[in-house]
């Protein structure tokens, strides 16, 4: 039986690329693709694969929080996390979600084909530029500690982190409660929480918090460099 | 004659994307990829491709440097800017850059094909 994988991405080129790479390996097949996190959760359900490539900067629902979300739904799925940055926090969050794999973009095209072997066969994959000490930085801290939570962070919910993406992309708390299905004035009480919980007062900070902390990526153009964003 | 298309960005992973999308189109050629700006220049230079797909944002020597380049050196070679970026003021500089054609990467599934195809015919492709 060949392995199903999803690859959710939210640039159509990468999806495209990652596919070409997934398929050319024998007893591999692609059974679905999404274009945001939200949409990976839902294929998931419908689809299972075995093994599912997200994206972190995704929008409406970014790969971490989509991880979580697998991961509840399905407690064996595996995933790898694909992401521009190899940042301590990011990565710290992508194992406490439940990822089993960790590939930078930039090194996909070398690593996502052992990485997807990797955790076929039940075993962790990390890109070798993910560094030793990030890595064991953070396994050190949880044997400490006996948590894997970001001491920086304050504890939101998964619901709240969700909410907090939408917002910082501009959604309104009407949107936000069509989205994720709720009412208004729950939306309304999550973003209250929220901005009780990280001590703000005003969307323009809670912008900055999700840019800071990774739940949305800003991209800027680089108009003489050569420093490349994401693909 | 196959049309043929040099590609160049810096993501091995969307190197592999153009390949495919460009890739349905039976006469067309990928005759070698770039990983750079420089890389680009020096494989325009020496492959004198119908067109090149060029990223902006590239280590070594950005996008529009590469364009300013490959006009100069390969009159014949056009250009066809696949970026990220999509603000006026970028779409601008490319073509002040002399490109050709300017396709946003978000876009590429509908517009790839439509835009190396006008730009393999010296007709201009994107927003001014």
């Amino acid at each position: 039986m060949k392995l199903r994988i999803l690859i959710a991405d939210d640039h159509e080129l990468v999806r495209r690329g990652l596919a070409a790479l997934l398929q050319s390996h024998e007893g591999w097949e692609i059974c679905a693709e999404a274009k945001d996190g939200r949409e990976a959760v839902d294929k998931a359900r419908q689809h299972k694969p075995d093994v599912v490539i997200l994206d972190v900067g995704m929008p409406n629902l970014n790969g971490l929080a989509a991880t979580r979300q697998l991961m509840q739904q399905e407690p064996e799925l595996k995933v790898i996390v694909l992401t521009i940055t190899d940042s301590d926090q990011v990565i710290r969050e992508a194992l406490d979600a439940g990822a089993r794999g960790f590939v930078l973009k930039s090194d996909a095209a070398r690593d996502l084909v052992t990485a997807v072997e990797a955790v076929q066969r039940n075993r962790m994959f990390f890109t070798p530029r993910v560094n030793d000490m990030v890595l064991a930085g953070f396994l050190d801290r949880r044997e400490n500690t006996g948590t894997t939570e970001s001491p920086k962070l304050p504890k939101l919910t998964p619901r709240e982190r969700e909410v907090i993406q939408l917002l910082a992309e501009g959604k309104s708390s009407k949107e936000v409660a069509s989205l994720l299905n709720l009412s208004t004035k729950t939306a309304e009480t999550h973003r209250s929480n929220i901005m009780r919980k990280l001590g703000i007062h005003s969307i323009r900070d809670l912008v900055v918090y999700a840019v800071k902390n990774d739940i949305i990526q800003v991209q800027v153009p680089s108009r003489t460099t050569a420093e490349g964003p994401a693909a | 004659m196959p049309l043929r298309i040099l590609v160049a960005d810096d993501h091995p992973v969307v190197r592999h994307g153009l390949r495919t999308l460009l890739g349905r189109h039976d006469d067309w050629e990928i005759v070698d990829e770039a990983q750079d700006g420089v890389e680009a220049v020096e494989k325009a230079d020496r492959l004198r491709p119908d067109v090149v797909v060029l990223d902006l944002s590239m280590p070594r020597m950005n996008g529009l440097e590469a364009c300013r380049l490959i006009r100069k050196n390969v009159p014949e070679s056009e250009i066809l800017i696949v970026t990220q970026h999509n603000s006026p003021q970028m779409v601008r500089e490319a073509f002040n850059a002399d490109a050709r054609g300017y396709v946003v990467k978000s876009e590429v599934g509908r517009d790839l094909v439509a835009a190396v195809d006008a730009v393999s015919q010296h007709r201009s492709f994107g927003r001014l």
